[in-house]
């Protein structure tokens, strides 16, 4: 907490609740302690002084204890000397702001200097104050600016706060730097559906005035409101923040606590003060801070920036001059993003803006050669995409940039090398997300009708359609297509999105050269990751909705059973979905490292299974192996005779030497049921060191079919050479070789197989 | 020979749910309509609390439909012409709730419009005393169209407001918040998924209270064994404690029913299948009965006759278990 921010705060809150105190003592000479005051239209009665303190003010007098309640929260200026902490005494200073200014704009309306005149403003949708006569003169008559928002209109844009159409609310407190940049700051919040609020001045001359000289329409239709001209017409959006608590959190008054945290987390508002900042401001911006509410400043301000009372940073200095860019436009763009980002709003893009078709139905569908423009990966040119997360102001949002040429000049059903870079940045994002998000280029690309996708990193393969082409599709899509569907699918954990397609060749070389660093990198990583690493291993319950009882815990040596999902997809999966089918589980206590019980995987499992699972051994097929659904890739199952395991593969049909095909052997191994001796399992989990490891591992295999040993087999021959027997493999049967046990006994014999060897399974 | 019927305890207790307010509690309804409370599997009144008996509800749109089977046209006659009088003529035929679903297009194919769905539940809430549940037509934006300005037209009555599902549920939930509503959340036949969106709606701050759960279902013939046996695991969840399944069940076998061959075709069948309006109705009153066994709490039916065959039936069970 900034000591100088503190300081004035204080100064101005000191001040105001004098001024209030003053303002109250003369309006009740005036007009007696039983004159009615209120906001009209509005429920809640004075709103801020409801919600904090369920004070029920309906009258003059009745504003006394409030007032008194914010001077008890005034303090004294921090010492010059001794450094305290003054967290606490500055927020206080911020409530009892609100609660001053709350108090004098209730009694200005009794003067009729609320709603604040404003002779030959036309607003288009307003606050009708036609039949509010109650406790005032009424509003003036040629011209006013909105006060506080009626209830109908709270409702209406309460509504779309919280199903999330409308991303938030700007509280805009002062003047711009010129005309120019006033309108180009609320055209950018207006240009996101932010709900922009404009209150205060800088010497007179407010952000109102500037927009009024730019003819910007005002009024509820445009979403921008003119409150007031002055710092106090601030406390309107507090109250339509408070109000929105009441209304939607179900809140009562009193609760001031759940109020301000609803809105922290719920209401996604922030500040922006644009010019000088007064002791005033600084006291106000105190009471907004209180709401979890961040404030941006276009001046030199000092930073607070640790969170706490805010999500994120709790005051952010941005000063006008030193904003880049060429243009107003292209500063209030910036100065609006970084808004976005201390706050936290999630954008939302509706639509992918393509001229092609675009959904899932059109992601199987095959580009052929006859009906293809262009093609990049293949046998004729080159293809990458490459994600990677980089710093927040390292990444802009929604820049989509081709560099090198089109495919206008290629001639038709020819190639070009292309390159796809998407730099994402993020505050929930992490480096081991960049491949789980990587690989989601290839759906969100092939959503879009007449462009084929296949493959991922640097073997991807990409087709344009005649038919797209004529329609205009072109290389920049491909980057409009990604923005969208990145916000759109991971905007929990992704907040800025900015791709790069590069066809221009050297360039093109570069960056496949630092993609291809990238893949190592990650194939390293991913082979370090081990599941003594981790404290936590992720279920999937995805598949309960026809295998009710059974549950996959995915971990980083065991790959779920379908071989969708692995342990870092699970992890993504729960950052965007944190109530879906893939939940941390907490390891705990390792109960057997061996055959792999852990104590918090049999409690998850227990409660998963409804109770029909008590133990799982997640290293073992002999005891308490783990269930599955029927969605599992491979069979693993004892041979008793041969003293090992034969592995099918769900693409082998072909008969196997327990004298069971695969179909049949599914019905064993499926349905949540633990079978010792049976397990399906996902193909990559037969390389893991961790493959029945309790059970002598991959050494145990002695039949596997064919199509697992051509798929897999560089990886298989690193295995055989972990398992310190180069030649393991060739000693493995498959179908080709035998269906039944004797031929199966007879080949191990020929190749000295080691299980022969080995200890007894059972 | 004494026989010990065995008991099982359970530990859990399936939510309450009041539909509907009296003037009493800021409504204009003559009577409200509470779900739910079982601490048992249906008809079990040996082992523990049913305080509620099963609920029935009659489906009626805001204008004739264009795709409903004749039989269904000839019963109701006159009264589809107007909401109200529908609405009035489901009271007559005993039914607990309205349940109006309101139409994508009105009766000449022009889009239906916020106004129009204003004035009919204005007009159904003026006709009947009974508590009411109003759905959209199914179609993400149009329901949320309708939907909102219908919460606001129905202000202080506790309406169910219909219908949540995983990819549109919040506008709903911001309008049952912003007029003491409630909802009702639907998923495609699966546990998880049922929990997860009760999860979901729960997390934008409506009490559970004021959440009815709606796990779909398939008709006689039609899916429904799949249905059954997901709506009693749900139920068995909640008996065991499990917090995210104790909301009341609400399923629509009239809707169901309604669609099937078997009910819509009286010509071109094999005449082994007996005669038409019978079997139209059998397979309604058989879909709904079975439900009501797997846990149902609140059924929609389409047919006055269907409502009194399975009132008979919910009347007989709770009269031998009593």
């Amino acid at each position: 907490m900034s000591r100088y921010i503190a300081t004035r705060a204080i100064r101005g809150a000191n001040a105001i609740v004098a001024e209030a105190e003053a303002l109250l003592q003369k309006a009740i000479a005036d007009k007696g302690a039983d004159h009615p005051v209120a906001f009209p239209n509005t429920a809640y009665y004075l709103p801020v002084m409801y919600g904090m303190l369920a004070a029920e003010v309906t009258t003059l007098g009745q504003m006394e204890p409030i007032l008194e309640h914010a001077k008890s929260l005034l303090h004294p200026l921090p010492d010059e000397k001794f450094w305290v902490p003054y967290l606490g005494e500055t927020l206080d200073s911020g409530m009892s702001t609100i609660l001053a200014a709350e108090a004098i704009e209730a009694i200005r309306f009794i003067y009729g200097e609320q709603p604040e005149p404003y002779p030959g403003i036309e607003l288009t949708g307003v606050t009708d104050y036609s039949n509010f006569g109650g406790n005032g003169s009424g509003p003036p008559t040629d011209g006013h600016l909105n006060g506080p928002i009626d209830d109908i209109q709270l409702r209406s844009w309460g509504i779309q706060l919280v199903d999330g159409r409308m991303p938030g609310f700007a509280a805009i407190i002062g003047a711009a730097h010129s005309n120019e940049a006033a309108v180009a700051i609320v055209r950018e919040l207006q240009s996101r559906s932010i709900l922009t609020f404009l209150t205060g001045n800088v010497n007179g001359r407010s952000i109102i005035d500037q927009l009024v000289e730019e003819g910007v329409e005002m009024g509820f239709d445009t979403y921008i409101i003119p409150f007031g001209r002055d710092t106090l017409s601030a406390i309107y959006p507090v109250g339509f923040a408070t109000r929105a608590a009441l209304t939607f959190g179900g809140m009562k008054g009193g609760q001031w606590r759940d109020i301000l945290l609803y809105n922290k987390f719920r209401v996604f508002a922030f500040a922006l003060a644009l010019g000088e900042v007064d002791d005033l401001k600084y006291a106000a911006a105190a009471g907004v801070l209180s709401y979890g509410f961040p404030v941006i400043a276009d001046t030199v301000i000092p930073e607070i920036l640790p969170t706490g009372v805010t999500q994120y940073e709790h005051v952010i200095s941005m000063p006008w001059n030193e904003i880049e860019g060429a243009t107003e436009e292209e500063k209030a763009a910036k100065l609006v993003q970084k808004c976005i980002e201390v706050r936290g709003l999630k954008i939302k893009v509706s639509e992918v803006p393509v001229p092609v078709p675009y959904g899932s139905a059109f992601e199987g569908e095959v580009v052929r050669k006859n009906d293809m423009r262009i093609e990049s990966g293949g046998k004729h040119s080159r293809a990458f995409e490459y994600l990677f997360m980089d710093k927040m102001e390292e990444v802009e949002d929604g820049k989509i940039e081709l560099i090198g040429p089109t495919f206008e000049d290629v001639e038709d059903k020819g190639s070009m090398d292309l390159g796809i870079i998407v730099k994402v940045a993020g505050r929930k994002m992490e480096k081991d997300f960049e491949p789980v998000l990587e690989r989601q280029i290839h759906y969100f690309i092939n959503g879009a009708s007449g462009i084929q996708h296949i493959g991922q990193r640097d073997i991807a393969w990409i087709r344009i359609s005649t038919a797209a082409a004529d329609k205009g599709f072109n290389l920049n899509h491909f980057g409009d297509i990604l923005y969208a569907r990145f916000h759109e699918d991971f905007g929990s954990i992704v907040d800025k999105v900015e791709i790069t397609l590069i066809t221009e060749p050297d360039l093109h070389a570069e960056w496949l050269q630092k993609a291809r660093d990238a893949y190592e990198e990650r194939n390293v990583r991913l082979g370090s990751m081990t599941d003594e690493s981790v404290d936590d291993f992720y279920s999937c319950t995805l598949c309960q909705s026809f295998a009710p009882d059974h549950v996959c815990i995915v971990s980083p040596e065991r790959l779920g059973l379908c071989g969708a999902y692995n342990w870092l997809d699970c992890k993504a999966s729960f950052q965007i979905n944190p109530t879906g089918p893939n939940q941390p589980i907490r390891k705990a206590t390792q109960i057997d490292e061996v055959k792999g019980y852990f104590e918090g995987v049999n409690e998850f499992a227990v409660q998963a299974s409804h109770g029909v699972v008590s133990e799982v051994a997640m290293y073992s097929i002999m005891e308490n192996p783990m269930t599955a659904c029927g969605c599992f890739e491979c069979i693993a199952m004892l041979v008793p005779e041969a003293n090992g395991v034969m592995i099918v593969s769900r693409e082998d049909t072909s008969m196997t030497p327990t004298g069971m095909t695969f179909s049949t052997l599914a019905g064993m191994a499926g349905g949540g049921l633990q079978t010792p001796g049976v397990m399906g399992h996902g193909k990559f989990y037969i390389l893991s060191p961790k493959f029945m490891s309790a059970d002598g591992g991959f050494k145990r295999v002695v039949w596997m079919s064919s199509i697992l040993k051509e798929q897999m087999a560089e990886q298989l021959k690193v295995v055989a050479e972990r398992e310190g027997d180069p030649d393991l493999i060739n000693k493995i049967a498959d179908e080709t070789i035998c269906t039944d046990v004797e031929g199966l006994l007879t080949h191990m014999t020929e190749k000295s197989h080691p299980t022969l060897e080995m200890d007894s399974m059972f | 020979m004494t026989v010990e019927i065995p008991k099982e305890k359970w530990s859990g207790q399936v939510r309450e749910v009041t539909i509907g307010a009296t003037a009493e509690d800021g409504g204009t309804r003559t009577q409200t309509l509470t779900i739910g409370g079982e601490t048992t599997l249906p008809f079990l009144h040996f082992e523990g609390s049913i305080p509620h008996r099963p609920a029935l509800a009659i489906e009626i749109r805001d204008r004739k439909p264009d795709d409903w089977s004749p039989i269904l046209l000839e019963t109701w006659g006159e009264a589809m012409e107007s909401p109200a009088a529908w609405a009035k003529a489901a009271e007559e035929a005993g039914a607990d709730l309205i349940y109006l679903v309101l139409s994508l297009t009105t009766a000449d194919g022009e889009e239906n419009t916020p106004e129009n769905a204003r004035r009919v539940v204005r007009e159904v809430l003026d006709a009947t005393g009974l508590p009411l549940a109003v759905a959209g037509p199914g179609q993400a934006d149009v329901d949320n169209e309708l939907i909102v300005p219908v919460a606001e037209e129905a202000e202080g009555e506790r309406i169910l407001l219909g219908i949540c599902e995983e990819g549109n549920y919040r506008t709903i939930v911001a309008a049952a918040l912003a007029n003491n509503h409630l909802v009702q959340s639907k998923t495609p036949m699966d546990v998880n998924l049922s929990k997860q969106l009760v999860i979901l709606i729960s997390d934008m701050g409506i009490p559970l209270e004021r959440i009815v759960m709606d796990p779909t279902t398939g008709a006689l013939g039609y899916g429904i064994e799949y249905g059954y046996s997901v709506m009693e695991r749900l139920r068995l969840a909640a008996l065991q404690g499990d917090s995210m399944t104790q909301q009341p069940m609400l399923v629509d076998p009239g809707a169901e029913a309604w669609k099937v061959k078997e009910s819509k075709v009286g010509e071109g069948v094999p005449e082994s299948w007996g005669d038409w309006q019978n079997r139209a109705l059998e397979w309604e009153a058989l879909t709904a009965s079975s439900l009501v066994q797997s846990g149902a709490d609140l059924l929609v039916l389409r047919h006055p006759d269907t409502l009194k065959r399975v009132k008979a039936m919910i009347d007989a069970l709770l009269a031998t278990t009593a």
